[in-house]
């Protein structure tokens, strides 16, 4: 005959609600440790971190301490022995690590895209010989748009790795045309030409001041440099517009772009032009008589 | 040119001409300036439009809120002192449907020449509107329709003399009046030591018979946050 002592019932029950409220007093102590680093981690990354992205890092801070709470000390308390999760976790880990190698790290370099902000969410840039607009920064990867509408989305380790050009970072920018004209023109008549046409641009910037100058004497032309400092958002439309304008405008007041050409003098020239002459008689000779035969 | 019309409205001018036109329920906007033809059906129950100045914002593109005034003098002010100058600034011209205390914006236009400068430097400096103005002791003339004034008190409380070259203003903050003949602002700016100014609008006619331009940023129910500017980039 089993006989159980009621003491021994009563104290178990008594431990057992000890224990259950020990857990939930951990619980609750964890959450509110929790909330208030979130609160804290909220403050410190609300300037450097945009707000979709924080909220995603808030959670992974907030259920990552739930979590941590719940193995190393709940664990332990419902008697669950940790360190085998400990040993099992370990041989996991290193399978998981060596897995999920690329993934870690694009995570990180997400991490870090999102807290050092070499680029932001429309923005024009060129990751690693990609040029397009950026579209969406993830925690995993960045998405831009190329300039021929396609969509394509980059592992952030290879964001975060490579060169990265924001054509907008900066507010201005300078761009530069070469513009060749022929030695026979004035190239004082050109440049205030050229200063006329980027003064009537209003994306032109005043300052800093627009720089036109001879740069080079080359084989075929006088090499006049222009320089341009544009608003960044609307540099590439003053590009395209104002060589054609400079052009054409050049053209209209006897300024031609001199193209690749080469002057050949001859050593004998008196001796070369009588040959010439001679053959030219010759052909007109010849055409002469062909006309009187037909 | 200024001021509440009724519609049907023919204004022409030698650089501008401005036409509403109905038919039936439909109004036909027409507007050319410097060749460029604007044409617009609006439908409306208003039989008025505004016709007044507004902040120099918006055209060619909205790609700046901030305007800077080069002066074409330097103008030197002793320590502890202030002086009153008259400067111009462009104007661009708001056309508005209006109903009761409602203001609509329909087009906007200008005769001023339009140019764009940077203040500062490239990495954190600022896109402005451009102009140069000459600095007059007097009201100069101008031509309404393309320019008006600003009355800027410069106030140099430094204990050293400064030089001012330049100054850059707040649009979201630009107080305008306006009468046939004159548009007209007026400014402060109060420089501080280590050439760092400060710019704001005074909300005050320059003459008693001036009207109050309805703004832009107002029509649009803009919420304003800030009005003055530091120029930390030098004056």
């Amino acid at each position: 005959m089993n006989y159980t002592d009621p003491n021994s019932i009563l104290t178990g029950n008594t431990t057992t609600i000890i224990k259950i409220i020990e857990i939930i007093g951990i619980l609750l102590f964890t959450i509110v440790i929790g909330k208030l680093a979130t609160i804290r981690f909220r403050r410190f990354l609300k300037d450097k971190i945009s707000k979709d992205h924080l909220e995603t890092i808030l959670k992974v801070i907030q259920y990552g301490i739930i979590s941590t709470v719940i193995i190393f000390i709940i664990f332990p308390v419902l008697g669950i022995q940790t360190s085998n999760l400990l040993v099992f976790g370990g041989i996991a880990g290193i399978v998981i690590g060596f897995a999920s190698q690329s993934i870690v790290s694009n995570l990180i370099s997400g991490i870090f895209l999102m807290t050092e902000r070499p680029i932001k969410v429309g923005d024009n840039v060129n990751i690693d010989g990609m040029p397009g607009t950026v579209e969406d920064i993830n925690i995993m990867s960045t998405v831009i748009r190329n300039y021929d509408g396609l969509y394509i989305r980059i592992p952030n380790e290879k964001v975060f790795t490579n060169t990265i050009t924001n054509y907008v970072a900066n507010v201005a920018r300078r761009f530069e045309y070469v513009v060749g004209i022929e030695y026979k023109c004035d190239a004082d008549k050109a440049i205030m030409i050229i200063k006329d046409i980027i003064e009537a641009n209003p994306f032109a910037l005043k300052n800093p001041a627009p720089q036109v100058f001879v740069d080079s004497l080359g084989d075929n032309a006088v090499n006049i440099i222009v320089r341009i400092w544009a608003p960044s958002t609307d540099w590439y439309d003053v590009k395209m517009e104002t060589l054609w304008i400079i052009k054409k405008t050049l053209g209209e007041n006897g300024i031609d772009i001199a193209f690749p050409q080469r002057t050949i003098w001859f050593a004998n020239e008196l001796e070369f032009a009588n040959k010439i002459k001679c053959v030219e008689t010759d052909l007109n000779n010849l055409i002469g008589a062909e006309c009187e035969s037909l | 040119m200024y001021g509440s019309h009724d519609i049907p409205i023919i204004l022409r001018s030698e650089k501008l001409s401005l036409s509403i036109e109905m038919e039936g329920d439909v109004k036909h906007y027409s507007r050319e300036c410097f060749g460029e033809t604007v044409n617009k059906i609006i439908h409306t129950k208003s039989s008025r439009i505004l016709i007044n100045p507004v902040e120099p914002m918006s055209l060619p593109k909205e790609l700046t809120p901030y305007l800077l005034i080069e002066f074409e003098k330097l103008v030197i002010i002793e320590a502890e002192s202030s002086i009153k100058v008259y400067l111009t600034f462009p104007i661009e011209i708001g056309v508005f449907i209006s109903g009761k205390k409602k203001f609509e914006i329909i087009d906007v236009l200008t005769l001023a020449n339009q140019k764009f400068t940077l203040y500062g430097n490239p990495r954190d400096g600022i896109i402005c509107k451009y102009w140069s103005s000459n600095v007059h002791a007097s009201m100069p003339a101008t031509e309404p329709m393309r320019e008006g004034v600003i009355q800027l008190e410069i106030i140099n409380t430094s204990t050293h003399l400064i030089e001012v070259t330049k100054a850059v203003f707040n649009a979201y903050a630009m107080k305008i009046y306006y009468t046939d003949d004159l548009v007209a602002m007026q400014a402060k700016m109060r420089v501080m030591a280590g050439e760092i100014a400060e710019t704001d609008f005074i909300n005050l006619p320059l003459k008693p018979s001036m009207r109050k331009s309805v703004e832009l940023y107002t029509a649009r129910k803009v919420q304003v946050l800030g009005t003055k500017f530091v120029m930390e980039n030098g004056i």
